[in-house]
């Protein structure tokens, strides 16, 4: 399927190499898609200067939603942040309380019960599901298609009955606390998990049929935000934007962490980097998130601690040091790099959410001379999540 | 792009034949899950408003508030936590964290209310329909953000221990001081139980900065026995420790300890004479008795200033602290250490100097502007049974006196201890030592009125005490002293069906038919003891007002003569750290007497 | 990570190389030694990714330390590399001529700590704040707490009691 021809010299440079752009000739536009619109992602916005339909520049604005966690934390003691953090990312909360424990239990060397390893990778691969259903039915939304959000939409609604009866919330789940995890799984969840699962390859079915296997799904999403395979570390992309590049970068794989080790799975890559291509990569994890999680039902152990016994928190001091822990999210890689002081409080944490630079640097650079009706599907293409970017 | 691309997609109309995946009526259909974080409910029986939710909630959505029909209480703050649903994210670390496990969250999650102020309520007193519901978020089972088990004391064995009077508890080292410490979740319910209200979370937190000089300064703010108060307090402050509830209290008696015995002397005594005015007031006090309220009172008005003259009728200062305790229980170089420290405020002390034979009560009236009195309890009562008389039949504060004099004297081989308190058990645990060290067996039983879970004396006490050989058998109430021929061969008791009648009067009821007969070539009475008013003379003690045997003293500490004070256990009782509060307050109302009247000249 | 430290420090100065797990380390660097450090790195030991770039506010001894950290994807290993820059005025080269990505973490730093990248593009332009004329917020010396005192108006009708000071005033009243 061909897409356009090159358009790469268009617009026009001045010679500083700064876009030609003269909005009194009355061939610009400047347009902003957001921060309230159906097609953005999120709290945010995209400055669009278009000729025709065409984009000629974008620039990605945030802030609408900056509540400022990274200092907030400074001023918390250890356990007091771990009920803040997951807040930073509403559809996939579990990667930050797993890095904050993760980097907090290696700065004061808590050894945690590999009952607990478990259990956080179950709840990252429910979250992991869950995010990649929301994304599924943003992109189909994105290009028109509302019925594919609403069946995504129900299932996700299973998954987060199934979050509720083992953590005690639907969103914000503050389960995973430094030192492990804060109770084993309720009885018969096994069976209502499974029940889950086959809910959701089943809907996935339909979804393959209705949304994947579609003309015009297809005509619109193939070639569009191409991104080429040798700019992924230039620009910092990661996860199945990356892998929907040919480029196999998996932390679980690569830099594996929790009981990722004792699982059978192989990276999903794609490989024509478009939009088509990283929603199908999203779809196939997705499913393979669906196998990692009857593996970890079936082979967890079922007895033991689930929590590292703790200092009394309330003056829980950690020494000096600092670290980086990273986990592969829905979105790609994100972490969290801790700096400890000697004090009952964090130096410094700075979270690296991977929308950080997939909706700025990549999305600017993406979103040239794309026509506005395809802006909300490459947005959406990039699985952004803002809070992530302005934490 | 194929054919099927453009047919699949109407696949989706095959869920036009599907039920509809909604829930028909949510707002009933729809239960939380049974770990669901919804609101909160608080037992308020079992709440002891010791505020650690609301220090370790990270949104300040926890305030402690008054509650009109919760009273205060030792070991209950009688406040109650208000939460304020604008502010609360549902964490549930103020579960987690909560001492009692009274604080918990129902499952029900839809709350409707026109008014917002209806969202800030205090859970277990404004009444909600889920405060009953039994679903919900718990505290799981071995969840614990504080540290539950007491450091573990180093101790003697009992072997070890068993026939010598070295002191048994090793006292913490650093690192078990830092755990122990650790635990304290810094409420302050303690601190209103003790007596004299030190400030046990400040001082506790110097043990974990490491600061322990900044220790020595709390511990001297409100107490300067604590060497003393470190061994052998009775620690009521632990009983109204918040961490009791789900686990062993603090033990903050040691970390006390742990504190003094990391300083030097020398910088114990610069750090207490911090603030010290060096000017003489030109104010004279006397004080009869150096006891622990003799002391404090001392080191307070001479700190303070004032001229302090000390007369005590025993050979050393110390009162009870050391004639009345063991050595293995409080070595006496560390009570003189705390004395030393009073000394070095300017206090004089005169020992061997009796009031009423080496100087008489008028005289010390004449020379001083106020005169403390504050002598102890140093006679023992008798039981006065049939051939108590016997001249092998003696009082526990007379051996004991005699042990720390040091006298050598034979212990035979069986003796009998009558009483259950403490007294009792420092008696038996002295006699049974020496009786090891002078015949290899100990010999000692130990009757006591009380039943084995009502007898006064601490448990630990009472468990070491068994552990040393001493027999203890309680519910037995003395009955004769057996004599043959001149000599003391036993004691006879019979079994004590209950101690005090229905209102709660002191009324022992017999079993006469039980009866047994206890080998004992000595007896010692350990029932309780009384002080010697006798060197008041008679105008003074006619002039004093009088209840039940002791001078009466208002609040202060003031008599009804406006020169004497009195405090200690001949007042008040039952134990250092009240006489410690005592002195402090009496220095208080003394010093509030001076000012404004300028001093005698002598 | 030692082989690895070993070869930088025949080419570059380095501190000490702090070792925080197999496969990763921290090493400290002078700010002028940094851009050629990480062109080394990413053309000759292969740490192409650029994982984040951002600042730790040493207040009490009147540094930020800047953390760039970069990891290796085949080698599955990753090296922090920091540099020390006197708070006040407080400026770096920029990289974002090595990685684009580097420009928002620089635009960020310029917000919120003041540091400055002298060439970065947009740098200066607002980018989570909006006419922020205060201390940049992410500074130690902004006190969040203080302003938000000043900012916002707490809620009525909301006081505390402290149990142990509360006890006093119940239970002995009439005593200090």
């Amino acid at each position: 399927m061909a897409y356009q021809p090159d358009r790469s010299q268009y617009p026009s440079r001045k010679p500083d190499g700064s876009l030609d752009i003269d909005l009194s000739s009355g061939k610009y536009l400047k347009l902003w898609q957001g921060p309230q619109h159906p097609g953005i992602t999120g709290n945010m916005s995209v400055e669009l200067t278009v000729c025709g339909d065409e984009v000629i520049e974008g620039k990605t604005h945030v802030g609408y939603l900056h509540r400022g966690f990274e200092k907030l934390m400074e001023r918390r003691t250890f356990i007091q942040c771990f009920p803040i953090v997951c807040r930073i990312c509403v559809p996939e909360p579990d990667f930050n309380e797993y890095c904050y424990a993760a980097a907090v239990e290696e700065l004061a060397g808590l050894e945690v019960p590999e009952r607990a390893d478990w259990i956080r990778t179950l709840i990252l691969e429910m979250g992991r599901i869950n995010s990649y259903l929301m994304y599924l039915g943003g992109q189909a939304g994105a290009l028109g298609q509302g019925v594919i959000g609403q069946w995504t939409t129900y299932v996700r609604d299973l998954m987060l009955d199934r979050f509720e009866e083992l953590s005690g919330a639907r969103i914000y789940h503050m389960f995973i606390m430094p030192g492990g995890v804060r109770d084993g799984l309720p009885d018969g969840f096994d069976q209502r998990m499974e029940e889950t699962l086959r809910e959701i390859e089943s809907t996935l079915a339909d979804v393959k049929d209705v949304m994947f296997t579609n003309a015009v799904f297809k005509k619109r999403t193939v070639g569009l935000g191409y991104i080429d395979p040798a700019i992924v570390d230039q620009y910092g992309v990661t996860g199945p934007t990356a892998r929907a590049a040919g480029v196999a970068k998996d932390v679980r794989r690569d830099q594996p962490y929790l009981v990722y080790p004792q699982l059978d799975f192989e990276p999903v890559v794609g490989q024509d980097s478009d939009v088509f291509a990283r929603a199908d990569v999203r779809r196939r994890d997705l499913l393979m998130s669906v196998d990692l999680i009857r593996q970890i039902l079936a082979r967890m152990p079922r007895s033991g601690a689930v929590m590292a016994p703790l200092p009394n928190v309330l003056h829980w001091k950690i020494p000096f040091g600092e670290t980086y822990i990273r986990g592969e999210c829905s979105r790609g890689e994100y972490g969290y790099y801790l700096v400890t002081d000697g004090s009952g409080y964090p130096r410094r944490v700075n979270v690296r959410g991977p929308s950080y630079t997939h909706a700025m640097a990549l999305l600017e650079r993406l979103i040239v001379n794309c026509n506005i009706s395809d802006v909300a599907a490459l947005m959406v293409s990039l699985h952004t999540y803002p809070p992530e970017i302005e934490r | 792009m194929s054919l099927s691309d453009v047919l699949s997609p109407f696949s989706a109309w095959k869920n036009l034949f599907r039920d509809p995946v909604t829930i028909p009526d949510p707002l009933n259909d729809r239960p939380g899950a049974p770990r669901y974080r919804g609101f909160h409910q608080n037992d308020i029986e079992k709440c002891i408003g010791c505020g650690t939710c609301e220090a370790i909630c990270q949104n300040a959505a926890i305030d402690m508030v008054a509650v009109a029909e919760i009273a205060t209480k030792p070991g209950d703050s009688g406040l109650r936590p208000r939460i304020d649903y604008g502010r609360c994210c549902w964490c549930a670390l103020c579960v987690d964290v909560c001492m009692t496990s009274s604080l918990s969250m129902s499952n029900e999650y839809k709350w409707v209310d026109h008014d917002p102020d209806a969202f800030c309520f205090i859970p277990g007193v404004d009444l909600k329909h889920w405060d009953s519901s039994e679903l919900g978020y718990r505290r799981p089972e071995g969840h614990r953000l504080t540290g539950i088990e007491r450091v573990a004391m180093g101790e003697l064995e009992p072997e070890v221990r068993a026939d010598s009077f070295v002191e048994i508890v090793a006292g913490y080292d650093l690192e078990q001081a830092k755990l122990e410490a650790d635990r304290c979740v810094s409420c302050g319910l303690c601190v209103a139980t003790c007596p004299t209200h030190m400030a046990v979370p400040e001082y506790i937190a110097t043990i974990r900065d490491g600061d322990y000089e900044q220790g020595v300064r709390l511990l001297y703010q409100t107490n300067p026995f604590s060497n003393v108060c470190g061994r052998v307090c009775t620690h009521r402050c632990e009983t109204s420790c918040a961490a009791r509830h789900e686990g062993d209290p603090i033990a903050i008696r040691w970390l006390k300890r742990h504190i003094i015995d990391q300083v030097t002397h020398d910088r114990i005594k610069q750090i207490a004479a911090e603030g010290r005015v060096s000017k003489p007031s030109g104010h004279q006090v006397a004080i009869i008795g150096a006891g622990p309220a003799g002391l404090t009172a001392a080191f307070d008005l001479a700190k303070a200033g004032h001229g302090v003259t000390v007369f005590e009728a025993l050979p050393a200062p110390g009162g009870m602290m050391r004639y009345g305790i063991p050595e293995y229980r409080l070595p006496y170089d560390k009570l003189d250490e705390d004395v030393d420290v009073i000394r070095s405020m300017g206090v004089e002390i005169r020992c061997n100097t009796r009031v009423g034979e080496d100087i008489s009560i008028d005289q010390l009236r004449e020379q001083h502007d106020t005169v403390l009195l504050s002598i102890g309890l140093h006679q023992g009562r008798s039981t006065r049974i049939p051939g108590s008389e016997h001249e092998d039949v003696v009082s526990a504060v007379e051996l004991l006196r005699r042990i720390t004099f040091g006298e050598r004297f034979d212990v035979p081989t069986t003796v009998a201890v009558i009483g259950g308190g403490n007294v009792a058990m420092d008696i038996a645990r002295s006699l049974a030592r020496m009786q090891r060290q002078q015949h290899g067996q100990v010999g000692v039983t130990l009757v006591a009125l009380e039943a084995e879970d009502l007898m006064l004396a601490d448990r630990e006490e009472i468990d070491e005490a068994r552990e040393e050989g001493v027999v203890i058998i309680p519910s037995r109430g003395p009955r004769q002293c057996l004599i043959e021929r001149d000599a003391l061969t036993g004691l006879e008791t019979v079994h004590c069906v209950s101690v005090f009648d229905d209102q709660g009067r002191f009324a022992p009821n017999y079993d006469d038919s039980d009866i047994q007969i206890h080998d004992a070539g000595l007896i010692v009475e350990a029932i309780g003891q009384a002080a010697d008013h006798a060197f008041l003379g008679e105008s003074l003690t006619e002039a004093l007002e009088w209840e039940r045997n002791r001078i009466r003293i208002d609040a202060d500490g003031r008599t009804s003569e406006s020169w004497l004070w009195a405090a200690g256990d001949a007042v008040q009782g039952p134990d250092v750290i009240t006489a410690v509060a005592a002195g402090h307050r009496i220095a208080a109302s003394m010093m509030e007497a001076f000012a404004g009247t300028s001093a005698q000249t002598h | 990570m030692r082989d690895l430290y070993d070869r930088l420090k025949t080419a570059f100065p380095l501190g000490e190389l702090t070792e925080q797990r197999p496969d990763l380390a921290f090493v400290t660097v002078a700010k002028e030694q940094l851009r050629s450090l990480l062109l080394h790195l990413r053309d000759q030991e292969g740490f192409t990714h650029l994982v984040l770039l951002t600042a730790v506010d040493w207040l009490e001894e009147g540094n930020f330390q800047l953390t760039y950290l970069m990891n290796n994807r085949l080698a599955c290993r990753d090296l922090g590399v920091r540099v020390m820059l006197p708070r006040d005025p407080a400026s770096m080269d920029s990289i974002h001529d090595l990685w684009p990505t580097a420009a928002t973490y620089q635009r960020e730093l310029r917000e919120m700590f003041g540091i400055d990248f002298p060439g970065s593009p947009r740098v200066d332009e607002d980018f989570i704040l909006e006419g922020w004329i205060r201390t940049p917020p992410y500074r130690r010396d902004f006190d969040t707490l203080k302003f938000s005192d000043e900012v916002f108006a707490p809620r009525p009708g909301r006081a505390s009691s402290d149990p142990t000071e509360f006890m006093k005033q119940q239970l002995y009243p009439d005593k200090t």
